[in-house]
This record gives structure tokens, sequence and C-alpha cells, in this order.
């Protein structure tokens, strides 16, 4: 599904984000990537949906050279990946379908479909009953389960997230991290960006860690650390 | 994939409104950019028109009292055609006259209804052999006073002070539009900058889920074009009181013999109309399309 070969982005400065990493994830795998701040989590994550472009090396991403994709193509790639915010970025003006609802209309979906697609969503979710609730009137765990709807509502092929759990307590991690496993079973990639030990070591999925750019363990089933 | 036109102008509507007190100020900016410069077209119009009866080199007009007699008439002939200062001259009989005055008023039917033929003052069109000022104006002279003349109208006089009175509005009115206009693309981009940056985290969100640059860009351009309609038709309220107002107090009757014609067709009214709209797409156009393509780059 994801294939990495002798990949590096380096910014401004010669900052080094990624350095000749090579790897593959298979399609229905979990995957954690997991390294201290700055280590090139966000980065890795990034250059999967090209917001980033690599320096060298090549991403192909459901067997296609991503790095070869026209500018105008870039849409079509993103429609198959979904992507979870640490912030959730949850538009405060529309409401809870709305947010999930907007994901689909800005894609040009027919009214009929978001009409059917929104609501099934928000049921798998836990947010039926929050379908007409704006951002501000729910808790941070009710938040990030709009996000991951709004991710997860064109079914991709890819679900990335960049520390979902970031801003969440404990309890309400553990119950987005079962939403993920959850979608992850219906056999949907996920790529997951933490920081948080205890949901590594608990789920044992596959554990990626990076160290200053550099892959330092890649291990099936692993911990943190 | 096509972008539903409900979607374009929800998000256009919906930026004009948060933006609301920008776009009022882009709308009348661009409005009073294309009334100058619509006015500039009008008033050329207009003198083009006024001046028409002085193609052909003639530089003075004999205007007989309708009044006059066969005697008076003939006097004044055998003066031109005698006259060594005199090149050519052209007759305009009553019926002719009253032919082109319905064809100078031919927007205005209810004057033509009051005029008849007998009223019309017949005139001698004069092309004078050197066309130097003083020589016209001391020819024009010897005219002016003899029985059976109403008026002498000499090109000198009056169509040369229209004309550069005209060049003078003209300038005033093509440069103060321009500049306008210069401003309200400014104002135009300005506002879908102020706009994109408003919608910085909806264009995030909307770019990570897959929306095209097109999908994103068109209701910010559609918000750029809105104004400028909305320019246009101002702009065309302002036209028409030039037309209504301005020039159509030059061409009433008391103003006949040194305004004549000073007016505007409803052709070229409605070209003009036509050039307004098509500059305010263009000024449009042009701010939205550097606003989207600098700031909201994939």
């Amino acid at each position: 599904m994801i294939k990495l070969e002798n990949v590096t982005k380096v910014y401004k400065g010669d900052n080094v984000a990624l350095r000749d990493a090579t790897l593959g994830i298979d399609k229905g795998e979990f995957v954690f990537l997991v390294g201290a701040s700055g280590s090139g989590k966000s980065t890795f994550i990034r250059l999967l949906n090209r917001e980033e472009v690599p320096e060298h090396g090549t991403i192909y991403v459901a067997g296609k050279d991503i790095g070869t994709l026209g500018r105008w193509k870039v849409p079509y790639l993103r429609r198959n990946i979904g992507y979870i915010f640490q912030d959730f970025k949850l538009l405060p003006n529309k409401t809870v379908a709305e947010n999930v609802a907007f994901a689909l209309e800005v894609i040009g979906k027919p009214r009929h479909v978001i009409k059917k697609q929104v609501p099934a969503i928000l049921e798998l979710v836990g947010l039926s009953e929050k379908i007409a609730n704006f951002p501000s009137e729910l808790s941070g765990g009710e938040q990030q389960r709009v996000s991951i709807a709004r991710a997860f509502v064109n079914r991709p092929l890819i679900l990335l997230a960049d520390e979902p759990t970031g801003n969440l307590d404990p309890q309400t991690s553990v119950g987005i991290m079962r939403l993920l496993d959850r979608i992850n079973r219906t056999g949907t990639t996920v790529v997951m960006a933490t920081h948080d030990r205890g949901i590594v070591d608990t789920m044992r999925r596959r554990v990626i860690e990076l160290d200053r750019g550099v892959i330092v363990r890649d291990q099936a089933r692993g911990v943190y650390e | 994939m096509a972008i539903s036109p409900v979607y374009a102008l929800r998000e256009t509507g919906q930026n004009l409104w948060r933006n609301f007190m920008l776009s009022m100020a882009t709308v009348i900016t661009i409005g009073v950019s294309l009334w100058l410069f619509g006015g500039f077209f009008l008033f050329n119009y207009a003198v083009d028109n006024a001046t028409q009866r002085w193609e052909g080199g003639i530089e003075f007009v004999v205007w007989m009292n309708p009044e006059a007699t066969s005697e008076q008439n003939a006097n004044i002939l055998d003066a031109i055609m005698t006259s060594p200062e005199i090149q050519d001259y052209t007759f305009v009989d009553q019926d002719a006259a009253y032919e082109e005055f319905k064809d100078i008023f031919s927007d205005t039917p209810e004057l033509i209804e009051v005029v008849t033929p007998e009223v019309m003052p017949p005139s001698y069109r004069v092309v004078p052999v050197d066309p130097d000022a003083d020589v016209v104006a001391e020819l024009a002279g010897q005219f002016e006073g003899r029985p059976g003349v109403k008026t002498v109208v000499s090109a000198n006089d009056t169509i040369r002070d229209i004309q550069d009175l005209a060049d003078e509005v003209s300038t005033v009115f093509l440069a103060g539009s321009l500049v306008l206009l210069a401003a309200a693309t400014l104002l135009i981009l300005t506002n879908i900058v102020s706009a994109i940056r408003n919608r910085g985290r909806e264009i995030e969100i909307m770019k990570v889920v897959g929306a095209t640059n097109w999908f994103i860009r068109i209701p910010f351009m559609f918000e750029g074009i809105m104004q400028a309609l909305l320019g246009a038709v101002f702009a065309w309220g302002g036209l028409y009181v030039i037309d209504q107002r301005v020039i159509g107090r030059f061409s009433q009757p008391d103003s006949l013999e040194l305004m004549a014609g000073f007016q505007v067709e409803s052709d070229e009214l409605i070209f003009t109309g036509g050039l307004v709209l098509g500059i305010a797409m263009a000024v449009s156009v042009i701010g939205s399309a550097i606003a989207v393509t600098r700031y909201l780059d994939a």
C-alpha cells in the first residue's frame, strides 16, 4: 500500500527531517510512528500526503509514484487518504454533521450521497446524538471523533493520524484508539504518529521509531521503546 | 469534478457578507471608476455628434431667419457666391434642416413632434479658401447683422471651444478613471486575500480532503466578479444620469444653434454600457486571478 525507497527530506538550513528512509507498509496494517519531537514523524506523514516533496527517493502510494503526480492530480490522491489532526481542525461555525458533510461537499459528492453517508459515519463514531451540535458544545474526545468521521467518511484506503490523542486525557485516548482500531479492521491502513507510550504498549502493533530523521527501529508487534 | 452552482453562490455570498465593509468599498470604487470611464466615452460621443455638421471643412454657418424674404436670401447668396474668400458652400433649406433635426433628435420623438419644417432656419454652410481662425472670424463677421440673417456661428468660436473643453474634461475623466480602476483592482485583490486568510482553516481542510484547486478558487473568483458586476450596475446608473441630466441639458431647443447634436445615441449608450461591463469583468478577473494564484496555491 505504501512504499518508501531511499527517501530524504531536507528543510532549509540543511535540517534533515528524514534521511534515506526505506520501508513498506501493507494494506490493512496499523503502524505507529514514534520518536522524540523533531525526529521526523510529522514530516513522514506529510510526505505520504504530498504536502511535502522529498529531495531524494521515491514514495509509492497504492502502487503509484506520488512524486511524479501532476499538481492537478494531487487532490485525487488525497481523496484516498484520510487525515486526522492533533488539534481536530473543526470548523467552529458548522455543526457536527456539516463538518463531516463538508469533506464530501468539497470533492463534489452529490447531495443524496452526502445525506446517506454522513449519518452512517456519525453512528460509527458514536455521535448520532450530537449531529446538530457545534464543536464548541463538544468535549475534546467528541471533537476528535468528528475529526475521525470527517477523515473516514469518504472511505479512504489510508488513514494518517498526526498525534490524534495528543490533546486528550488517557481515558478519552483509549476510546479514540478503539475507534481507530475498528476502522483498521475494515481493511483501512492506519499510520499514526504518537508520543503516547501507554497506547503503543497496549496495542502492540508495528512500531517504526525515528531518531533525527533516521529509522532506527522497525518492529512488528512492538512497544514504545 | 464540477463545482455545484449552489455551493459556489453560497460560498461567494458568505465571503461577501463576512467582508461587507471592504466589499462595499470595492463596489463603490469600481462603480465610480467605471462611471468616469464611461463618462469619458459618452462625452466624446456627444462632442462628435455635436461637431458632425462641421465636417468637410465647413468653418462657419449663416443661419437665416425662417421669415427672411426671398430678396434677403438672394442678397446673402449673392454675397457668398461673389466672395473671392469663399471656396464652397452648401445651402440647407428648411426641409433639409428639419431632416437634420430629426436625425439629431431621433432619441427624443416628443421634441420632433412639436417642431415643423416651417420653424426651422435655413442655413448656408460655408467653406472658406483660408481656414485660418482670424480670416474665418473676419469673413463670418461680414454676414453678421445683415437683413434676414438670424445669426452666424463660426467653428472657431464654438466648436473649438467645445472641443478644447471636451479634451480637458475627457483627459480628467480618463486619468481619474484609470487611477481608480487600478485602485479597484488592488481592492479586489486585497478583499480576496482577506477572505482567503479569514477562511484559512477551511481551505486547509479542503486541501487535505482532496478538493481541487479550482474548486477552492472559484468562490473567491466569483466574489471578485460579483463586486465588479455590482460596480458596473452602479456605473450604469451614473451614466444614465450623465446622459439624461448633463448631456441632455445641453441639447435643449434653446441651445439648438450652439449645441445641437450634443447628445448620445441609443446604440452609443448601449455600447458604452457593454464596454463598462467588459472592463469590470477584466478588472475583477485580473484582481481575483492574482489573489488566488498567489495566495491560494496548493
